[in-house]
């Protein structure tokens, strides 16, 4: 085992679990963790905590760089893989540096999602997905009265109750298929609705948006039933989509993610997935299912760490386990090991 | 490190000798100066001939006067990987690092700065090389590249840096210029555009003051500019690390003035012309490093007997023997005070800093005139070599003393006695073929008249007349003020040259919270204003002594004039001596 080097890609929940376990199973190896981002491990919970200066950046931080060094674990921050060699078990780097593994876990995330008909405002939205987002939607804040929030998915109404007890104005279109890949009924549509009303919220049900329009003071956004909603920024939270591009030409087998068996693993069997970006096979659904949240993803690196130590871990799923807001349950897939 | 108020900032610029590190670094140096930042800049450069080896240009740019160059750097551009490695060690908590984020090959694992950015740590990837084969069609002007990324980045007005490339290119054609520039708005662009800012450091296009009187100058720069401003008649020399580029100065320029540069067979040599100027009544030196100044160290007796004003600047590297020619060190001053046979006083003068390089190497004619005495002017590689913003003085202000030069009175004719025996120890002297004032001049002890005598009763007198030349000086030469609270002293900090700047920033740290330190900073450092520093060392109930060498050799000779113990700091880091060492000294004795 001396001769392992596990290499990690993503340091977020998922990855800094199954770091853990690794570190704990295998004291000899090396672990590498590879991170597009320039920040150390970050409660991504927090964030419309820092947007509204409710913390700091220093705040947000779950493990200080001096962590992986204590755990000799290789923290590579602001570095991108640009394409893996499954076959010779070499990742390329963005910067032209081949690093080398014998066992993956990919736990790369996800992107802020657009949907195609929204295609064509993206420049006008402002995302929330990780601190870099938070920065720049919290210096777009300062100054500004109303906040358009178009989507509907946990985040946004989180982050709209922030937003109200910053005192601005939110006006909040919700959008059928903001927690894609699950599609919202009526009902809980409905239920979002009238809990954000009562948080103090414009909401906008069974509306859309047919034009942005940059103005001096913000956004001009003409919708189809009402004519225009001026707003200092608009706020698009529509879920996530896997951030696989760069193994399209690795031969992973890929749907919207990486996908895995209930161990975890994929079509390479020493590549393993977890996290947003993965697609688990779930028994009960007979299908895969895309999980998300925080702690699902902690506990989904864990259990590939598990089965990369030679262990034989499985998710499942319990469906008491659901996204509760005020009320409005979602099921979101959270998964728990199962020995 | 950078605040909200304040800007001061260190860069290391690091490449293969060749890849124009270097260059670049002496742009950023002159476009700061002349938007009224001080720096401070050392370049570290392999001893081989270009293409071997680690160049490293360091900067320190701050809108307040800077004492070092800075320990740790806040950001490190990388133009050549493997040696930019091997600098990760220098960089300060949450240093920037600029590297080509598309270099032509892969390499494998942590062959790649990139690799290293680590938590702490900000990475900025810009493709250099693609950048600069747009701008030059080469590779080269990837230095350019990142001095526009460095701009973009930390909002470096841009228009002072493309003036510096544009001066440094003016000789070239208009269209190299052009082509230099090109890669400095391609990198700078690129920076705007494609990187986003995850740093702390924003020079935020401010001017603190456009300066247009700012000269940006090395130590060797400015002992150079001294020799032709002293009225230099004969240079004489053999190149040597780091002097020679004193040589190279004054070979172009002191023709212009009347006078000779003669690059001799060896350093033997070059201090035998030099003596034979000052002999001959002109004004002459060498300049030479610690190798050179062995060789010189009996012809320096023949000139503390003879009583020949000459000049030696000495810039000190790491010894002994060839020892680190490109490596700084303290370590020649034994050899400069103590060097040679018998009894041998000879003045030796230590600079703090580049403007001092320049005006005691002026003070050193004088004192060499005034006192017809060898007067050595030790300066070192950190020293000679480091640029600074400096206005050059105006005049002399008085502050290291006023001498003047004792000539012999023709009238004086058949009772002329060159070696006068007199109260202040200084003979009044002649110019050799001055009628009527004809003397023999040699290296034997020899009476008033400089006939050979060698009694015990005239060499006691003789030796005791060149002696009494130290008191003379000493009443002449301001005693050092010392620096820091009045009163008593925790801890008394001594010392000298070049790492005065780095004591004194120790002092104002330390002195910033409570403690009670002072600075006792002689540029006289032989002989010694023994007075003043038995007045300093009573009133500091700690005594360190802070020196670039391994030995304590200014601490040895502290010891025998104040008879106590001495805290020695003393570093041989091949760079600067750090103010950490300093403080963690002083700290550990103070409260």
């Amino acid at each position: 085992m001396a001769s392992e080097h596990y290499v990690i890609i993503g340091n977020g929940a998922a990855a800094n679990g199954a770091a853990d376990i690794l570190r704990e199973g295998d004291p000899e190896s090396r672990i590498t963790l590879i991170s597009r981002e320039f920040f150390p491990f970050y409660n991504r919970h927090r964030l419309r905590f820092f947007i509204s200066d409710e913390v700091s950046e220093d705040e947000l931080v779950v493990r200080p760089p001096a962590h992986y060094r204590e755990q000799g674990v290789r923290l590579r921050l602001g570095q991108e893989v640009q394409r893996v060699d499954l076959k010779e078990k070499i990742l390329y780097l963005k910067h032209m540096e081949k690093v080398h593994y014998t066992r993956l876990l990919l736990c790369c995330g996800g992107w802020p999602r657009i949907p195609e008909v929204h295609y064509t405002y993206r420049q006008h939205f402002t995302v929330l997905k990780g601190l870099s987002h938070a920065r720049a939607f919290r210096e777009k804040l300062a100054g500004i009265k109303r906040v358009l929030m178009v989507g509907g998915d946990l985040i946004s109404v989180k982050m709209t109750d922030t937003l109200l007890r910053m005192g601005k104005e939110v006006v909040f279109m919700v959008d059928r298929d903001s927690f894609w890949p699950l599609t919202l009924t009526d009902e809980m549509r409905a239920g979002f609705a009238e809990r954000l009303t009562g948080h103090g919220a414009e909401v906008l049900v069974d509306d859309e948006i047919t034009g942005i329009v940059e103005v001096k003071s913000g956004y001009e956004v003409m919708t189809r039933r009402k004519e225009k909603i001026s707003c200092g920024l608009v706020g698009a939270f529509f879920g996530l989509v896997p951030k696989v591009e760069f193994l399209y030409s690795s031969g992973l087998d890929i749907d919207r993610g990486i996908l895995v068996d209930d161990h975890l693993r994929s079509s390479d069997p020493d590549v393993y997935a977890a996290g947003d970006c993965a697609q688990i096979w779930n028994p009960e659904l007979n299908n895969y299912w895309v999980s998300i949240g925080w702690e699902n993803a902690g506990i989904l690196g864990e259990v590939a760490a598990r089965n990369m130590l030679g262990e034989s871990a499985t998710a499942g799923t319990p469906k008491d386990r659901a996204l509760d807001y005020e009320g409005v349950k979602v099921n979101t897939s959270w998964w728990q090991i199962y020995d | 490190m950078t605040d909200r108020k304040h800007i001061d900032v260190t860069f290391r610029i690091c490449g293969a000798a060749g890849d124009g590190s270097l260059a670049a670094g002496s742009f950023l140096n002159h476009a700061a100066a002349r938007m009224g930042y001080h720096i401070m800049n050392i370049d570290l450069y392999p001893a081989e001939i270009r293409g071997f080896g680690k160049s490293v240009a360091h900067t320190r740019i701050s809108d307040r006067p800077v004492q070092t160059p800075g320990e740790l750097a806040d950001c490190l551009v990388a133009l050549n990987d493997p040696h930019a490695i091997s600098e990760l060690n220098t960089l300060a908590e949450g240093a920037v690092i600029l590297y080509d984020s598309n270099p032509p090959n892969y390499v494998e694992e942590d062959e790649a700065v990139a690799g290293f950015v680590e938590p702490g740590m900000i990475g900025y990837g810009v493709p250099l090389g693609e950048l600069s084969a747009i701008a030059t069609k080469s590779a080269r002007s990837r230095n350019i590249v990142s001095l526009g990324a460095l701009a973009g980045i930390f909002r470096i007005p841009a228009e002072y840096l493309r003036d510096a490339i544009r001066a440094r290119f003016s000789r070239k054609s208009a269209e190299i210029v052009e082509m230099n520039l090109r890669a400095f708005d391609l990198g700078h662009d690129y920076a705007r555009t494609e990187l986003v800012k995850a740093d702390a450091i924003d020079f935020g296009e401010r001017v603190p003051g456009a300066r247009d009187d700012v000269a940006v100058v090395s130590g060797n720069d400015a002992v150079a500019k001294a020799c032709l401003d002293a009225g230099v008649r004969l240079y004489a020399g053999y190149p040597i690390t780091p002097a020679t580029r004193i040589m190279e100065i004054l070979a172009k320029e002191l023709p212009k003035q009347g006078g000779v540069v003669v690059q001799t067979e060896d350093e033997i040599s070059a201090i035998g012309h030099a003596i034979g100027g000052g002999f001959a009544g002109k004004r002459s030196l060498t300049a030479t490093s610690g190798p050179g100044l062995s060789l010189m160290s009996e012809f320096l007796n023949l000139a503390v007997m003879a009583e020949v004003p000459v000049v030696v600047v000495n810039g000190q590297r790491g010894g002994p023997s060839t020892g680190l020619p490109t490596k700084t060190e303290q370590s020649d001053l034994n050899i400069a005070v103590f060097g040679g046979a018998g009894d041998s006083p000879r003045p030796v003068i230590a600079p703090a800093d580049v403007t001092e390089c320049y005006e005691l190497t002026v003070k050193a004619f004088e004192v060499a005139d005034a006192f017809q005495t060898p007067v050595i002017v030790l300066t070192d590689l950190f020293l000679g070599n480091r640029m600074e913003d400096i206005t050059w003085p105006e005049g002399d202000s008085g502050r290291w003393g006023r001498y003047e030069d004792r000539l012999a009175d023709p009238s004086d004719g058949e009772e002329y006695r060159r070696f006068e025996v007199t109260p202040d120890g200084v003979s009044p002297r002649s110019v050799p073929g001055t009628p009527g004032l004809y003397y023999p001049a040699t290296g034997l002890e020899h009476d008033e008249r400089g006939f050979p005598e060698y009694s015990p009763e005239n060499h006691l007198r003789m030796t005791e007349k060149r002696y009494r030349k130290f008191d003379t000086l000493r009443a002449l030469w301001p005693a050092p003020e010392p620096e820091g609270p009045d009163g008593d002293l925790e801890v008394g900090i001594i010392s000298w040259g070049s790492t005065i700047g780095t004591a004194r920033e120790a002092l104002g740290h330390l002195n910033a919270g409570e403690a009670r330190v002072g600075g006792f900073f002689p540029r006289l450092v032989w002989p010694l204003h023994n007075e003043a520093l038995r007045a300093f060392s009573a009133r500091s109930r700690v005594l360190i002594v802070a020196e670039g060498n391994h030995s304590g050799q200014l601490a040895n000779v502290v010891e025998s004039i104040v008879c106590r113990e001495i805290i020695r700091v003393t570093e041989i880091p091949a760079g600067p001596i750090s103010s950490r060492k300093i403080i963690e000294a002083a700290g550990g004795m103070s409260g």
